[in-house]
């Protein structure tokens, strides 16, 4: 504690807390939301047991999504309240208007409006019929990269290797299951699923080249477009991450 | 209410009840209403469903509408007769 | 209603109730010689009201197969065309369809009534456009023919150069394929999507071709309208029985000397028809109704009334007026086999209980007819036939279903032998009811 002016101070210790808050609701939803990306998979392929039966796979799937969103809602929240970098409301449903971490915040806006969407049009699902719903519900493959990517790009937790292991963890899960479902929605068109498999393949291959040289790398803080200025006369708390 | 001579009760025809139908185009055999509603959908060999005809009962309706939100592709209907 | 009296100048007398109504001659009637034959259709009596009472005490049923009562459709029709004029959007009008696709292989009375009379036909299009509020109108003709939609195409030019229809007729090509005669299949090719059937709400009546509410009737069914417009629903009446009023167009196939399409007064007994045509060898049954109706044994059926209600309560269904006749020489599991499958290959395959249970129901007949089946064969095509009764969008499983378990007990007798001592000789002859061959879609 320094012997900076009162408001200041106060502001660099309350937002500890609120900080390691977002970074847990952040990892949580993260885990949550390939769950429920991975069960929604499961239902695809109509994996099906005497032990397991569909309506607990479509019933798990609903309600991880609507908790997946819950935590989403308080991880932002507690961005909005953390006051060490400012990140107002709007920028976490508008993209790429952040001044932190444009790109990266931003794709968590994306992520975050693709998430209402699908749950909403989810919950009407009844009253907007099934091609609509469908033609939206599609977009799940690009919400749950992008979440994943946001994660990567604005965490400051990237480099830590259970984060990492984690990650990876969710990323070979959501990977399998997309391969199992691309083989059974073409069982006569090998070519097509071959050429679905290596653009997995590929995708995976640049995401792992992109880590190494972005959050892995140096300065990625600095790179990411991080704001550092603190407050005039208040030191800096020891974070982390570079 | 009348009883039936098997010694269940019957209520009299309302015109209210509604009917479970399905739109058999729509429908992919997914069997999620015969999981969720044994009593009343039960499975052909080839996992499509066969609707117990006549209203659904009272009791059972609650279930009923849950079935319908739980059918993936909207085949299974409550339909109200015309009343 | 009013009758129209004896013949006055420039007006033909009605034709008497013994007489031929629809098809008068082997040839086809030019318009010159259709208006002298009939008459010009009456513009006066075309007000809604007015034609559409007159169907409707008429009695006329449809003719294509289903039976419904003709006017009661029209009315549902003119209906939701009024209920759309009061919600501000009748500006386009209702739809009619001339259902003449004939997709069922055993019938001909469409494709001839068409070639015979075309004139009649869309005399009764012209007639219901005006009285539904019809802006758009499609004579849907089948068989893939191009000498029939040309010939239909120059019957509508030669009626628009002499101005006589408000509104003009499209000649359509049906696809090949047994469902796409159907009406919603029939609906839904002319909305652009495929021709195969569709779940049932929303009504044609309601809301079919183009959104708009749609009048799909059979072409001979247009054809007594145009009749009904001119003569009167008393005069309809004169012929047939009061639950089966006046006359309908048969196809007589099979064992018959003259084989053909003829037209007769409903309730004629079965034996009239039949002799009519000549029956030279010995008959063992009669499928009437169509590829998915039902057998009658012979000579048992010989006094069974040629008619809606008479084949109903016989336990079959006259359908568009198919009487096939199976002779003795055949064997009828093995025309029933081969039927079923037709049935089978012909399933849109939009539903999985017709998709997957017609094949397995024409395998256990094959089985039956043409294998050495178990005595278990029996209650395994009694529980397909019970498992796709009313399950699909249509009626072609009820159909299948409702011929296979006719067949069943009109030749039980065969079938007690074939499961005894295997397929009899006869199974091994040539077919005698014309099945398409595969690959029809």
């Amino acid at each position: 504690m320094t012997s900076g002016g009162g408001i200041g101070a106060i502001v660099i210790t309350s937002s500890t807390p609120l900080w390691y808050a977002t970074r847990a609701t952040g990892l949580v939803a993260m885990v949550l939301l390939t769950a429920s990306m991975a069960l929604g998979l499961l239902s695809s392929v109509r994996f099906q047991r005497p032990a397991w039966p569909g309506f607990v796979t479509l019933g798990l799937h609903r309600n991880l999504s609507l908790l997946a969103l819950g935590f989403t809602a308080v991880h932002v929240l507690t961005t909005v309240l953390d006051g060490f970098v400012s990140i107002p409301l709007q920028d976490a449903f508008i993209p790429f208007i952040s001044s932190y971490r444009p790109i990266w915040v931003g794709l968590g806006a994306i992520a975050l409006d693709l998430m209402l969407a699908l749950i909403i049009t989810s919950l009407l699902r009844t009253r907007i019929g099934l091609r609509g719903w469908r033609a939206v519900h599609w977009t799940a493959y690009l919400c749950w990269p992008v979440a994943v990517l946001h994660g990567l790009g604005t965490g400051t937790d990237t480099p830590v290797r259970w984060v990492l292991v984690l990650t990876g963890c969710c990323v070979l899960a959501v990977t399998a299951l997309t391969i199992w479902r691309l083989a059974l929605a073409w069982p006569d068109r090998p070519v097509a699923s071959t050429a679905g498999v290596v653009l997995i393949a590929l995708t995976l291959i640049a995401g792992g080249a992109w880590l190494r040289a972005g959050p892995l790398g140096p300065h990625w803080s600095a790179r990411s477009g991080t704001r550092t200025t603190p407050p005039a006369g208040v030191a800096r708390p020891h974070r982390t991450s570079p | 209410m009348r009883t039936d001579p098997d010694g269940g009760t019957r209520h009299q025809p309302q015109a209210q009840e509604p009917e479970l139908r399905v739109n058999p185009i729509a429908c992919d055999a997914r069997g999620l209403c015969i999981e969720l509603l044994p009593e009343l959908i039960s499975a052909d060999p080839w996992g499509y469903p066969i609707i117990r005809p006549g209203p659904v009962p009272l009791q059972l309706q609650q279930l009923a509408r849950r079935a319908v939100a739980a059918c993936p592709t909207l085949a299974l209907m409550l339909i109200s007769p015309p009343g | 209603m009013h009758g129209y009296g004896p013949a006055s100048a420039g007006r033909p007398a009605a034709p008497e109730p013994g007489e031929l109504r629809l098809i008068v001659r082997d040839q086809p009637l030019s318009l010159a010689e259709h208006i002298d034959q009939y008459g010009p259709l009456p513009a006066a009596r075309l007000g809604p009201k007015a034609l559409i009472e007159d169907v409707e005490s008429s009695g006329l049923t449809g003719r294509g197969g289903g039976a419904f009562p003709a006017g009661r459709k029209m009315r549902a029709v003119a209906e939701a065309g009024t209920r759309d004029t009061a919600k501000g959007s009748a500006a386009k009008g209702s739809v009619i369809v001339a259902n003449g696709s004939e997709s069922e292989p055993a019938s001909s009375k469409d494709s001839v009534l068409l070639s015979r009379a075309p004139h009649l036909v869309l005399d009764g299009i012209a007639a219901c456009a005006s009285a539904v509020g019809a802006t758009r109108a499609y004579l849907c003709a089948g068989h893939g023919d191009p000498a029939q939609v040309h010939f239909l195409t120059e019957a509508v030019a030669e009626r628009s150069r002499a101005a006589l229809d408000k509104v003009r007729v499209e000649v359509v090509t049906v696809a090949r394929g047994y469902l796409s005669g159907q009406e919603n299949a029939l609906i839904s090719a002319l909305n652009g999507n495929a021709p195969l059937p569709t779940f049932v709400p929303p009504r044609p009546a309601e809301r079919g071709a183009h959104r708009r509410p749609t009048l799909v009737l059979n072409v001979e069914t247009l054809a007594h309208i145009a009749l009904i417009a001119r003569f009167g629903s008393h005069w309809f009446a004169a012929a047939g029985t009061p639950g089966a009023p006046g006359s309908a167009l048969v196809t007589v196939t099979g064992a018959v000397e003259r084989p053909g399409v003829r037209e007769i007064p409903l309730g004629s007994a079965l034996s009239d028809v039949l002799q009519h045509c000549g029956v030279s060898q010995p008959a063992q049954a009669v499928l009437t109704g169509g590829y998915f109706g039902t057998w009658l044994p012979l000579p048992a059926a010989l006094a069974v009334p040629v008619s809606h209600e008479g084949m109903r309560a016989a336990g079959a269904a006259l359908g568009p007026g198919v009487l096939a006749v199976l002779p003795e020489a055949a064997c009828g599991l093995a025309e029933t086999a081969r039927i079923a499958s037709f049935l089978a290959a012909e399933s849109a395959g939009q539903c999985g209980p017709c998709r997957n249970g017609l094949p397995a129901l024409a395998d256990a007949l094959n089985w039956i007819a043409f294998g050495r089946p178990g005595p278990d064969i029996i209650g395994r095509v009694q529980q397909l036939a019970d498992l796709v009764t009313g399950r699909g969008a249509c009626h072609l499983p009820d159909g299948a279903a409702g011929l296979v378990r006719s067949a069943l007990s009109v030749f039980a007798a065969d079938l007690q032998a074939h499961l005894r001592a295997g397929p009899c000789a006869r199974a091994g002859g040539p077919p005698v009811l014309p099945v398409p061959a595969r690959g029809s879609r």
